[in-house]
């Protein structure tokens, strides 16, 4: 059974940075272009969040997810180049079709802010084991049977593949066709949904005993067996980004 | 020092109408090895079960009695601080893993983090438990790719590696090869001589004669007889409870052998040979 | 029956379980016995074309195994699963037991009454409609040996039958197996109780290091004492006491060695 994720396993800096910097650098995406709204502050945070992608070296694994989201994004960049209220200055057209500046410009703002954030997220998802960052939080308060169901939610895909093939497995063992074509594997399909659940349930109340014999819900402090993910520069970037997030705040007051 | 006390214990399942434990009431001291043995349905896991507080916790229905557990009311405490005190093997290794771990190793570990063990003590426990069960070489290994003998070994490490006071185990060697059955009965017994308390539910009369302190006899949710292994694989009416000697006892029996000095057969190989070589030669 | 030859696998990533087996199975009822880890239930299931052979093949009849699938042998040769959670999906025993004689085609009537007829032989002919899963383990076992007796195959492989029986559980499937037997059906158990074995089977394989390294009556592999302690297995406990009394000769079972303790006796009597 393997957790499904996008982690991607690379030797990077990034890589070996702890899961609550990232974190750190996620809020600090966030907040800073909506502290400093100008298009040249936002460009600045979507560089650095490519360039960290990049050297990450997972900015391949990224591309999909930045493809996926520019289509969302060609849908404002027409809405608002279209229809802004407060559009004035024309800029390009197209047949009947008149795109204006003010709304172009916004949509650039919105594009910019969502790769900034995507990119970001990304940082942390592609970077990081679930596992990793479930426990860095555990260790920070986060209830471990928060964490417990966080951890499980990236399991249930795996679990329920592993599930499906042992039924599989059980069905065909007993004549019932599950190879071929796909005729014969959609047909073998659906049999297998009513057990699947039935098997999920059943193993859910197992599980459930399997961790209280264990100790889970036990008072007291928990340990843990891997040691924290830190690196020297954990603390001082976590500064700096909250440095920069309140100087930015501090300027917007100011100006 | 008692460590276990059951005083007229009554379970009964929900949607069942038949008590499968009743009038349960027995002692069991510091460091004694005790086997539970009985045919299908005896009630043995539900016992093992009451003892770890799965029963009443997890499995609700009708409960009568009482039981302690190094002082703790077992009713009164939640399966959580049991398990601080108790740990239980279940009967299928399968339902004991937590689906949470990507190796043995952490596996083994799952318990022993919520405990608050320090990682250095964690480790060497870990290690530790892993060379009794002999399933050093599988640290690495995904705990649902092992074979069902490894991972019965895999259960029994997870729950040694716990250090409980009392340990609880269900059937643990249903599908261990025959020298690693011998393995799990001499760790059991090394650690009751280290003073911890060990129950163990059992089909297998040879080893359960050859390392057992004392035997508890269910027929029916009942206890029939609770003795010394002699005295219990002796009874003329065993057959009645389902219950089938050690092949050395049989032996002796059939051949009106007893142990010297006493009014009891022979339970192990080895008081069989000093019985039975008396009159061969 | 069935023919083995150079087989090899292993698991994905895995070092190899089974390395260049062969082996040919007639009609002896067999028991395949070793260290836990020794790839005796893969090797059941690449029998039954659970899994595919890396190198090598298998004849189920004239039939290579490669050659077709797993569902297509289903009629032919049965496997019990080693952990009935694997093996049991359906939310009634008797729905449970029906699903492969109805999957090898036969009318509903028929499939029932088969059904009907294992759950007897096994026992839990009062457990039509219950859930399998609120039965007992010992329960679960019997239900997965209803399930594929139900489908009456020519070849039968028990994959750790007694686990969890008791006394009465075992004979219920020493009866089996020997009703089978008479039958003319080829019984494959794979086990680790060795009175169990000794009794009731004409050949023993012992598997280790993914080989088979003995291969013989039970006289012959349980009188093998250096290759049985490599293989991380012992004699029956007959066997064993015979041994430790110096009597000469393989006994297998209790009643072997009960009358020759009472010849024993009487000569000294004399
Ligand atoms: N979850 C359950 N719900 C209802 N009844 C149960 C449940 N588990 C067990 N029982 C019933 O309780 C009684 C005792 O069962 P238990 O499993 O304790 O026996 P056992 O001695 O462990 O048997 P085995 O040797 O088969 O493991 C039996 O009559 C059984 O049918
Ligand atoms: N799905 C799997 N993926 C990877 N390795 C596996 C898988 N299943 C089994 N193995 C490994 O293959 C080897 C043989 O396993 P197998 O289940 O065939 O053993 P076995 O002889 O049946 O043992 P047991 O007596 O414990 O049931 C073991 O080392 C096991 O860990
Ligand atoms: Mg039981
Ligand atoms: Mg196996």
């Amino acid at each position: 059974m393997k957790q499904i994720s996008l982690y991607a396993d690379r030797n990077s800096f990034v890589h070996d940075l702890d899961p609550i910097s990232k974190l750190y650098y996620i809020l600090f995406s966030i907040l800073v272009p909506v502290i400093l709204p100008s298009i040249s502050v936002t460009l600045i945070c979507s560089f650095l969040s490519i360039i960290l992608l990049l050297l990450a070296k997972v900015f391949k694994k990224a591309l999909p997810v930045f493809l996926l989201v520019f289509i969302v994004l060609i849908t404002v960049v027409i809405i608002q180049g279209l229809f802004r209220p407060g559009n004035e200055t024309i800029f390009l057209k197209i047949g009947p079709a008149v795109f204006y500046k003010e709304g172009l410009l916004y949509a650039l703002k919105v594009t910019l802010r969502v790769t900034d954030i995507v990119g970001a997220f990304l940082i942390l998802v592609l970077t990081t084991k679930p596992s990793d960052l479930v426990e860095s939080l555990v260790r920070r308060g986060l209830s471990p049977r928060i964490g417990y169901v966080v951890i499980s939610v990236f399991q249930i895909i795996p679990e329920m593949t592993s599930t499906m093939s042992t039924i599989m497995d059980a069905q065909r063992a007993r004549g019932l066709e599950t190879e071929g074509n796909l005729i014969t594997r959609i047909k073998a399909f659906i049999p297998l949904l009513g057990p699947v659940v039935l098997g999920s349930l059943v193993n859910t109340k197992e599980r459930a005993m399997a961790l209280e014999v264990r100790g889970f819900n036990a008072q007291g402090n928990k340990t843990f067996l891997n040691e924290e993910k830190t690196s020297v520069l954990s603390k001082p970037i976590q500064l700096g980004l909250l440095l920069i997030v309140v100087m930015a705040f501090v300027w917007r007051l100011l100006t | 020092m008692t460590k276990i006390i059951a005083d007229n214990l009554k379970y009964k399942y929900p949607l069942s109408d038949k008590l499968a434990l009743d009038n349960i009431s027995f002692k069991v001291e510091k460091g004694e090895f005790i086997g539970i043995i009985g045919a299908n349905k005896a009630g043995k896991s539900t016992l093992c079960q009451a003892l770890t507080g799965l029963v009443p916790h997890f499995y609700k229905g009708a409960y009568g009695g009482k039981v302690f557990v190094d002082g703790l009311e077992v009713k009164e405490h939640s399966i959580a601080e049991i398990s601080l005190k108790a740990g239980i093997v279940f009967q299928n290794p399968f339902t004991q893993m937590t689906g949470s771990k990507m190796t043995v190793y952490e596996e083994i570990a799952f318990g022993l983090e919520n405990l608050g063990i320090a990682r250095e003590e964690m480790q060497k426990q870990i290690d530790h438990a892993m060379e009794l069960m002999d399933i050093a070489s599988l640290k690495e290994r995904n705990p649902f790719d092992l074979s069902g003998g490894q991972m019965q070994r895999l259960a029994i490490a997870s729950i040694i590696a716990m250090n409980p006071e009392i340990i609880v185990l269900d059937e643990p060697t249903s599908q261990l090869d025959p020298e690693g059955s011998e393995e799990v009965f001499l760790a059991v017994q090394l650690l009751s001589r280290q003073g911890v308390t060990v129950i163990m539910a059992e089909h297998k009369m040879e080893k359960v004669a050859k390392y057992c302190d004392r035997i508890l006899l269910l027929y029916n949710g009942e206890i029939i007889d609770f003795d010394t292994p002699g005295k219990i694989f002796s009874r003329d009416d065993l057959k009645q409870y389902g219950v089938v000697p050690p092949i050395f006892t049989s032996v002796c029996r059939e051949l009106g052998v007893k142990k010297s000095g006493t009014d009891e057969y022979p339970v192990t190989l080895e008081e069989a040979r000093a019985a039975l070589g008396r009159k061969v030669k | 029956m069935i023919r083995v030859e150079n087989l090899t696998f292993s698991y994905p990533d895995g070092p190899e379980v089974l390395s260049d087996i062969n082996l040919d199975f007639d009609m002896r009822s067999t028991a395949i016995i070793g260290q836990n880890g020794a790839g005796k239930t893969t090797f059941a299931k690449l029998l039954k074309g659970l899994l595919k052979p890396f190198i090598g093949d298998i004849y189920i009849g004239d039939t290579n195994v490669r050659d077709t699938s797993a569902a297509m042998l289903a009629g032919k040769i049965g496997l019990v699963f080693q952990n009935p959670n694997d093996q049991i999906f359906k939310s009634r025993v008797l729905d449970e037991v029906m699903f492969g004689p109805l999957n090898i085609k036969l009318d509903k009537q028929t499939a029932r009454k088969k059904a009907i007829e294992a759950l007897k032989i096994t026992g839990l002919a009062d457990k039509l409609e219950v859930n399998p899963h609120d039965l007992s383990l010992s329960e679960k076992k019997l239900l997965c040996m209803a399930s594929v007796l139900a489908m009456d195959t020519d070849i039968f492989i028990l994959d750790e039958p007694t686990i969890a029986q008791d006394h009465t559980g075992k004979e219920t499937i020493r009866k089996i197996i020997q009703s089978l037997k008479e039958r003319n059906k080829l019984v494959m158990t794979i086990i680790h109780d060795m009175d169990f074995a000794a009794e009731n089977f004409e050949r023993i394989i012992v598997f280790n290091g993914g080989k088979a390294i003995l291969d013989g009556d039970a006289s012959f592999v349980f009188g093998q004492k250096d290759i049985l302690q490599q293989a991380r297995v012992e004699a029956p406990a007959a066997a064993r006491l015979a041994e430790e009394l110096g009597l000469a000769g393989t006994f297998l079972t209790e009643e072997e060695l009960i009358k020759d303790l009472r010849q024993c006796g009487e000569r000294a009597q004399l």
